[in-house]
């Protein structure tokens, strides 16, 4: 058992810390949190200088094949993911790179790939996922809208919800009925299409603190090229499950979490009230440590997930229980730099906000990692089922 | 990185598990609660065959020459068994003389220590029951060529059957507390000594032990006059990490047993493995024991490369301590009734889990140590 890393990777490490931390210097006041990259211009444009930047170095491909423009190991993606969660930093497309790139590797025709992963390993589009739709949330499988072959295309009608930065990408990826007759599970088709194509409506949804982060999105008789289909028509089913296979070590945010401690260790350590530092009030004292605790265990088990996939050998149950424990590790999180900090852990961004403001703003973003990739309950069934061998629901 | 036992480490693991299941089953493990001695002296035979007390013991004093690391391979396994007795007092009596032990010492205990010959323990706690030196108050004075001790330490384990005790004292009221504490490795039997067993939830033989005038030739000073506590310091990191590594075997035990016991147990006309509040927990118990396991590995390898683990140990010990007592108490609940008689193996592993907690430091000590180390002033 060996925690270490060789001096090569250390030496790449510091490669990506170096550059992430140039990169978190030019990061605007406005970019708050994980997901405010999508809510106001100055963030966005943040978010597309660093895409551009990582894209540049070859960074946002680290563990592609080579022919593809692949320049490391799945350890290296690892590290570079460590470095730009620790420093805040945006610009990888959780939906381009994390999910649909390893998808469309495994998956997708030879002309698919040539035509889409390109773009993505440059760092030049946004992606996002047409997947839940309002009575299809956990139960995926039974969404209702469609896409139905007319010749060599795809017509697309329905709708689809929760869609995160639908209004800034310029693609999509998305699952779809293409047999509402069919049965389950061999009913359904996975597409890629243009955002611009004429047709589809986006709407925002207000995430609880107002940003814009979701959107629903409409769809009236879009017109697909049904040359960008991933997978088999009616076999969509079992391109979501490969996908849903992709986005498992969460290195980011619990490296996002390290740093946000060690911002509110200094913070309690400057921070008077009633005529001492909090840094002197046991109770706080008790209350960091234990999640100083809890989150280099996340930190561990994230290496476990991360060494298990290097070596090929995926558990699912490691990163479901990865998944669920540094989400509910978030939510806790949140709820103690806010209790922390007062009457100031309530104020957003603004003169009087400790930290940027982000001590409120995590107090919402800790909702996005127990809900989105599988709710943790659908998390805790894997466990159950798949890991510990319980009877399935009926 | 490589997050997988090496081939010695599986070997030993597995020559660990198929020896206790047939050596140590519960039936003697609720014996030796009940007897006056604790362990089984045929069992301890057997085990210094297999090299375990000398498992980390160097080869020049006639130890197995171990990691670290190796060693709490073995711990998990004997905390998944519960295994009674004073194998962790002793190894863990073994770091002071292995860090701070002149060479005449180390040739004096640690080959006996290897043999089996040799029951060892250390005498920290005193009335006050804390692990700071602040709580040192049995005395240590010069006389000629010895020294003589006076004083009640508390909670020794298995100092009734030790041969040697560790025992950390004041030689000095210093500048602070850490300065002027002294070890000396006493002779068990000696005269002055006596010990009574104190009453405890995993009736793992708990000592109190008083020293009346009892004398400790000079030569026994294990490290520095009144330079102790570093030494104890690094004892208690290392004993943390032990521990951490025997609960985590017991917690592989008791999540394994409250699965099986679900899939087998019918109400409703299904097993009660089948129902989703009761999967949720299961996988929160998994969850739990997964989260300790990287946590206790890391601390583990991290003192086995002899870099410095302070830090690591102390967040190993502060959330194991917690999730040991977790897991075990809702085991229990998961089995329903019958998990709460003594006659059922899951009980036995809910007191281990509290006797487990408080040795090396309980969880707000940890996490004060852990509270000074991320930086709060």
């Amino acid at each position: 058992m060996d925690f270490g890393f060789t001096d090569e990777q250390i030496a790449r490490r510091k490669e990506f810390s170096d550059v992430c931390k140039d990169l978190a210097a030019k990061r605007p006041a406005e970019y708050v949190g994980f997901e405010s990259a999508y809510d106001n211009e100055p963030s966005w444009e943040y978010y597309k200088l660093c895409a551009k930047e990582f894209g540049k170095r070859g960074w946002l491909t680290l563990d592609w094949p080579a022919e593809y423009g692949g320049s490391g190991t799945m350890m290296d993606r690892v590290l570079f993911s460590e470095a730009r969660g620790y420093y805040g930093v945006g610009g990888v497309d959780v939906f381009g790179i994390g999910m649909l790139a390893p998808t469309l590797l495994a998956a997708a025709s030879e002309e698919v790939k040539k035509k889409f992963l390109p773009p993505i390993a440059a760092g030049d589009v946004t992606w996002c996922e047409l997947w839940s739709e309002p009575n299809a949330g956990s139960d995926l499988a039974s969404l209702t809208a469609t896409a139905i072959r007319k010749g060599d295309e795809y017509i697309m009608n329905g709708q689809k919800t929760w869609t995160t930065g639908a209004h800034r990408a310029d693609w999509a990826f998305g699952v779809f009925k293409s047999d509402p007759e069919g049965r389950p599970h061999h009913n359904l088709v996975f597409l890629l299409f243009d955002m611009k194509t004429p047709g589809i409506e986006v709407r925002p949804i207000p995430f609880t603190n107002g940003t814009h982060i979701y959107n629903e999105v409409y769809l009236d008789d879009v017109h697909v090229p049904a040359e960008n289909i991933v997978g088999q028509e009616n076999e969509g089913w079992a391109i979501v499950n490969l996908l849903a296979g992709f986005e498992r070590s969460n290195i980011d945010a619990i490296m996002a979490l390290i740093r946000q401690l060690e911002d509110l260790v200094t913070y309690c350590n400057v921070t008077k009230r009633n005529g001492q530092p909090l840094s002197k009030d046991p109770l706080i004292r008790n209350r960091l440590a234990q999640t100083a605790c809890e989150l280099e265990a996340a930190r561990t088990l994230a290496y476990r997930v991360a060494d298990l996939q290097n070596r090929n050998e995926m558990s699912l149950m490691d990163a479901s229980a990865l998944k669920v424990f540094a989400s509910e590790l978030g939510e806790r999180y949140a709820s103690l730099a806010t209790d922390v900090a007062g009457p100031y852990g309530q104020v957003k961004f603004s003169r009087w906000a400790p930290l940027n403001g982000l001590l409120e703003a995590m107090y919402h973003e800790c909702f996005v990692f127990t809900i989105s990739m599988g709710t943790n309950e659908i998390q805790k069934n894997i466990i159950a089922w798949y890991g510990l061998g319980l009877p399935r629901m009926r | 990185m490589d997050l997988t036992f090496n081939e010695t480490q599986e070997i030993l693991r597995k020559m660990a598990r198929d020896f206790l299941i047939t050596e140590c089953p519960k039936s003697l493990v609720r014996e030796l609660e009940d007897s006056e001695k604790g362990y089984s002296p045929e069992l301890w035979k057997k085990m210094a065959e297999l090299g375990w007390m000398g498992l980390i013991i160097p080869e020049e004093y006639d130890g197995m020459g171990y990691t670290f690391q190796d060693l709490t391979v073995l711990l998990e396994e004997t905390g998944r068994n519960i295994l009674p007795g004073p194998l962790v007092c002793t190894i863990t009596s073994t770091f002071p003389i292995l860090d701070a032990g002149t060479e005449n010492q180390k040739k004096e205990f640690l080959p006996k220590v290897a043999s089996g010959e040799l029951i060892l323990t250390t005498a920290l706690l005193e009335a006050e029951g804390t692990f700071s030196a602040s709580g040192i108050a049995v005395k240590a004075t010069p006389k000629g060529e010895d020294f003589v001790i006076n004083g009640t330490k508390l909670f020794v384990e298995m100092a009734h059957a030790a041969d040697y005790i560790i025992c950390v004292t004041r030689t000095k009221d210093g500048a602070s507390p850490e300065d002027g504490i002294t070890l000396f490795i006493v002779d068990a039997k000696a005269s002055g000594i006596s010990c009574e067993v104190i009453p405890t939830i995993a009736a793992d033989k708990l000592c109190e032990v008083q020293f009346k005038n009892v004398l400790v030739p000079k030569k026994n000073m294990l490290g520095e006059l009144d330079k102790g506590w570093p030494i104890i310091e690094k004892m208690l990191e290392k004993g943390a990490i032990a521990k951490c590594a025997e609960s985590l075997g017991g917690m592989q035990a008791a999540v394994e047993m409250t699965i099986a016991y679900s899939k087998d147990r019918v109400q409703y006309g299904r097993p009660i493995g089948a129902f989703q509040a009761l999967q949720h927990m299961m996988a929160d118990l998994w969850t739990t024991m997964t989260t300790s396991r990287y946590l206790v590995y890391e601390a583990a390898w991290i003192e086995s490369e002899g870099l410095p683990c302070a830090k690591e140990a102390s967040m190993a010990k502060a959330y194991v301590n917690d999730a040991y007592k977790y897991v075990t108490r809702w085991s229990i609940r998961l089995h329903g009734g019958i998990g709460t008689s003594r006659d059922h193996d899951i009980s036995l592993y809910y007191l281990r889990a509290k006797a487990a907690d408080t040795a090396f430091g309980n969880t707000d000590l940890h996490r004060e140590l852990v509270a000074q180390k991320i930086g709060l002033i």
